[in-house]
């Protein structure tokens, strides 16, 4: 026993003084691998998804990828630039989740910062350097004030901090409109906001118009939270604390004193991630300007899974969006809302990944059953391939029914719309069944595939050749394969999915 | 409900064995007949497997093998609504209520009388569509109003959970098993969490279902209950069933013995203690729970250098409580804690710390441990802060070499098995959780050690390994406070044992001069005459 611990001992010693042993050690933690698996995941479903919304609707699907993605890497500085605010942000929810707090609001610190830089970029007269210092230290010390709050009333009175932080985010918001609108206003303008900063304070810009300095401060936060975390004596009590607050509290760790100065240190990095803003692009303080940057915060985290450098990598993926969605916006005529249902739905299946273990056990299930089975494996599998393509055509041609309406006959076309619809919910649900493999699956796609037929006879009708050939064809094979696997391979092991 | 006159067994569970996945043999082979009409108690040390035999016949728990009879009817049971429906109710432990909601609702549910459907005491549960109908709050209440008063069992239907005594809690848990029916009612534990006024209460209770004619299964640890209570005592013990006596035959002695008197498995080799001056020194001390309610009456005890004293009780008896007062975690209502001559009293767990006291806390998973944690990071929580961990201005800069090399030293020191110390605690066994837990603990080199169950669940080899730890540290100088529900562990590695009840210390022995009959007994309350005078160290 003792060699072998030994032995493990050498091994240690070894790959303490080897860097890329370390980074190999990471990558084949498992635990690692799953949150890798869980975010690609995340973002290849939520695509697919949206994909299908944009067929829908009747977008070229393949036109606002390319744009997007061209988007993004042609404007790479706006990528940056977008994601600058998202990257303090999105540390702000990481940290204090490493000490077991929800903070959901790093709206409102945004907010307190930016006034506060606002302030002190117009209202105090100081030289260059010392001005852009000034203005950010008082931006990011309102926004450590507006945590640690939050932070004192969890701690010594035991109010949730979900409630308190996403409740003063709306009296920060509320709280800044009404000072531009009043005390703070710039009168010589219409808009509700305070007079420009002076050209002192203004941070300066790197490439192009967007780009400013705040984006190394933000890579510097990045580096120094993960610094503070992993390798000072705070980080280590909050990491505990998080973890399990009564084993710290043995411990002696004041668990009290950590909850305030996570929430505190929180604030702070939102509050200079507002006052980034302001210093380096809007250079006034307008009412409302940020539109959700502290929310979007949150969802970097999530995404990032709470981890600094996963955060940065987060937040440059919801720049490229972002930056990206302009140009599809332009050129393909996709809507902006576009990437934000991209961004809710990748939270969606981060939150949820239970959706994509049971989609990876379902595909490991039909490669064991292929090896071991080929012929009624295949089939079924081409049964649940239909099963899908059907959904998503029903989806997509749904759109096109308007072509019948304008052939003259609005009450064959707007069956066909129902009629559509309704069979992709079915064919999903058939799908979902048959990846369960469960028998029921088969009764759905037959049933849709009759719905196909009675689809290709009215397209007949209503004269659209295109309708008529999908409907017959897809109909055709969904109804010969649910035939072969029903008659042809009666034996077929049903309902042996494993655990679902 | 319905009996035939020929039915003598209420319940008959025969060769009832039970393994956890962990491999843990909670019960061997238990065969246990119950007759009609009795109270039948159920006595035997903690993780002797009765709770888990009960929940066996509560449908709670699936058995390996074995077969259940209740009124001579063979049942499967596969859920608690099997066993509820022939009439077996349970109240547990830990009651199984929701505070913000009223004693009806608490009582109905999973039950709830649909409106105009069920005035009548036919009981259907709720599904489908008829759960979407209004319940008959009115008519719930006014059965458990008459559920209440059949039975004494006074209580406001109306009142909410959060708002009434843990006395008055366990009666709507009671009432809970009356409203399905229950004619077979099992206890468990039913007195370890109230006053003696309200043990009281319950044991008129239980004389008034005798009376009725139910049949009550009494789960306990306290000798006095059954030998008040029951008309037939059956003692379990490692899972296994010792006997079954009828409390006309039998004494509290015999039980006891019966309950703890096994042969002594461990075997620490330890020379006589060197006891020096007083390091540890309890004055007076009264402590109060999380909950208010006062754990700790006014205890004085002393530990010396070079001496470990053994607290033995039952569970429940004060002893976390005592532990968690002397080092910081909760604070004392009155009396102080001095340690060499300072007083430590409300001083915070790291001023404790640095006083110089060691705690190895009974949960190891709550207290001891962060799981989630690195096994070299759990080396060195505790002492984090100072030197050599912490370096850099203001101490605020981690040296992680230096844990990493202090951790690699104490897993080689205590034959701790890991494969990397970076790997993270959850993934370590039990035992060798412990042994992290321990080496950390002792290498800050205490001068009072705080051990609560340090053995709690580890297996031999570990036990004796903690146990020699232990007693090679008490060699070195240190005054150790060992704190234990294990009698074999008390009077094998204690100099001095003393035993403690509902918050005091009844009675401090020497190992060479008791037994654990005699331990037994006062652990479980029952006072001897000579033993009072001595009570006070």
């Amino acid at each position: 026993m003792s060699e072998q611990s030994r032995e493990g001992r050498h091994e240690n010693e070894k790959a303490r003084f080897n860097p890329i042993n370390n980074i190999m050690r990471m990558v084949s933690d498992p635990s690692f691998q799953k949150t890798a698996i869980w975010s690609t995941g995340s973002i290849i479903l939520a695509l697919v998804v949206v994909s299908v919304l944009m067929m829908m609707t009747g977008y070229n699907v393949g036109l606002a990828f390319l744009t997007l993605l061209w988007g993004a890497i042609t404007q790479f500085d706006r990528v940056l630039f977008f994601a600058t605010p998202l990257i303090f942000t999105g540390l702000s929810v990481a940290l204090a989740f490493k000490c077991g707090l929800f903070n959901i609001g790093p709206e409102g610190q945004v907010y307190m910062g930016a006034i506060g830089a606002a302030i002190v970029g117009y209202l105090v007269s100081l030289p260059i350097v010392l001005h852009q210092f000034t203005a950010l230290l008082f931006g990011t010390f309102l926004g450590f004030l507006y945590g640690l709050l939050p932070g004192i009333l969890k701690a010594y009175r035991g109010t949730h901090e979900v409630v308190t932080t996403m409740m003063m985010s709306y009296s920060a918001i509320l709280f800044t409109a009404w000072l531009v609108t009043y005390p703070l206003k710039d009168t010589t303008q219409a808009l509700d906001r305070t007079p420009p900063i002076l050209v002192t304070a203004e941070l300066p810009k790197l490439i192009g118009s967007f780009l400013n300095f705040s984006l190394i401060l933000a890579i510097l936060a990045v580096i120094a939270v993960d610094y503070l975390i992993n390798k000072t004596v705070l980080g280590y009590e909050m990491r505990a604390v998080g973890q399990n607050p009564d084993a710290a509290e043995t411990a002696g760790i004041n668990p009290k004193k950590n909850i305030a100065l996570a929430l505190g240190i929180a604030g702070a990095l939102a509050g200079m991630g507002g006052s980034g803003e302001i210093l380096g692009y809007h250079h006034l303080f307008q009412d409302n300007w940020s539109v959700g940057l502290g929310w979007d915060g949150i969802t970097v985290a999530v995404l990032g899974n709470n981890n600094p450098w996963g955060v940065l990598a987060a937040a440059i993926f919801f720049g490229a969006l972002r930056a990206g969605g302009l140009q599809m916006q332009r050129i393909a005529g996709v809507p902006l809302e576009m990437v934000r249902v991209i961004q809710g739905l990748i939270v969606l299946f981060v939150a949820a990944p239970r959706a994509i273990d049971w989609l990876s056990k379902r595909g490991v299930d039909y490669a064991t059953w292929l090896k071991t089975d080929r012929v009624p494996a295949s089939v079924h599998l081409a049964t649940s391939f239909m099963a899908g393509a059907s959904a998503i055509v029903c989806l997509s041609v749904f759109g096109s029914y308007s072509a019948m309406i304008e052939a003259g006959i609005p009450g064959v076309g707007g069956i066909v719309a129902l009629l559509l619809f309704l069979t992709s919910l079915v064919s999903i649900y058939a799908l979902i069944e048959l990846l369960m493999r469960k028998p029921r699956g088969l009764r759905l796609v037959a049933f849709a595939a009759i719905v196909w037929l009675l689809v290709a006879a009215l397209g007949y009708i209503a004269g659209s050749m295109l309708i008529v050939w999908q409907s017959l064809v897809i109909g055709m094979v969904s109804f010969l394969l649910v035939v072969l696997v029903e008659r042809v391979f009666p034996e077929t092991p049903l309902d042996l999915g494993g655990d679902n | 409900m319905p009996q035939g006159g020929l039915t003598i067994y209420a319940v008959e569970l025969e060769n009832i064995s039970k393994t956890f996945p962990g491999g843990v043999e909670a019960n061997k082979n238990i065969t246990l007949r119950i007759r009609e009409g009795e109270v039948h108690g159920l006595l035997g040390e903690n993780g002797a497997g009765k709770s888990t035999l009960m929940n066996i016949l509560y449908g709670f728990l699936s058995k390996d093998t074995g077969r259940i009879l209740i009124r001579g009817e063979e049942v499967e049971l596969q859920s608690p609504q099997d066993a509820i429906l022939r009439g077996v109710g349970m109240v547990h432990q830990h009651f199984k209520l929701i505070p913000p909601l009223t004693v009806t609702e608490n009582v109905i549910l999973g039950l709830e009388p649909v409106l105009k459907r069920l005035r009548a005491e036919r009981l259907v549960e709720t599904k489908h569509f008829s759960s979407l109908l209004p319940i008959d709050f009115r008519g719930a209440a006014d059965r458990i109003r008459r559920i209440a008063e059949e039975n004494g069992l006074h209580i406001d239907p109306d009142a909410k959970i959060q708002d009434i005594s843990v006395g008055l809690q366990q009666r709507v848990e009671i009432i809970k098993t009356l409203y399905r029916n229950a004619d077979i009612v099992i206890l468990d534990e039913p007195t370890s969490v109230l006053t003696p006024q309200e043990v009281d209460d319950l044991f008129v209770t239980l004389e008034k279902f005798k009376e009725a004619g139910r049949t009550i299964i009494l789960i306990t640890h306290k000798l006095r209950e059954p030998m008040v209570l029951a008309d037939r005592i059956s003692v379990l013990r490692d899972g296994e069933l010792i006997g079954t006596v009828n409390k006309e035959d039998t004494s509290p002695e015999e039980l006891a013995r019966m309950m703890v008197g096994r042969p002594v498995v461990f075997r620490v080799e330890k020379g006589p203690a060197n006891p020096g001056g007083v390091v540890l020194a309890i004055k007076d001390l009264t402590v109060q729970d999380k909950r208010g309610i006062t754990a700790v009456r006014g205890i004085n005890l002393e530990v010396k250098a070079g001496e470990i004293l053994g607290i033995a009780g039952v569970e429940g008896n004060g002893q976390t409580e005592l532990v968690e007062a002397i080092a910081g975690l909760l604070k004392s209502r009155e009396g102080n804690i001095l340690l060499n001559g300072k007083d430590i009293t409300g001083l915070d767990p790291r001023e404790v710390r640095e006083a110089g006291v060691s705690h190895i806390p009974e949960d190891r998973h709550r207290r001891g441990l962060i799981l989630g944690f690195t096994i070299a990071e759990n080396s060195t929580l505790g002492r984090h802060h100072r030197a050599p961990f912490a370096m850099g201005p203001g101490r605020q800069v981690l040296d992680l070499s230096e844990a990493d090399g202090i951790t690699e030293a104490l897993v080689d020191t205590y034959s701790i098995k890991v494969s990397d110390i970076h790997s993270l605690a959850s993934t370590l066994s039990g035992g060798n959780q412990q042994k992290v837990i321990v080496a950390r603990e002792l290498s800050a080199n205490p001068k009072l050690i705080l051990a609560a169950q340090p053995t709690r669940g580890l297996d031999v080899g570990a036990t004796e390994y903690i146990h020699n730890v232990l007693v090679s540290m008490r060699d070195e100088g240190a005054a150790i406070l060992l704190v234990s529900a294990e009698l074999d562990e008390i009077m094998s590695v204690s100099d001095r044992i003393a035993v403690i009840f509902d918050g005091q210390i009844v009675a401090v022995k020497e190992p060479e001069a008791t037994t654990a009959e005699e331990l037994g007994l006062l652990m479980a309350g029952h006072k001897q005459d000579q033993s009072s005078a001595e009570a006070v160290v």
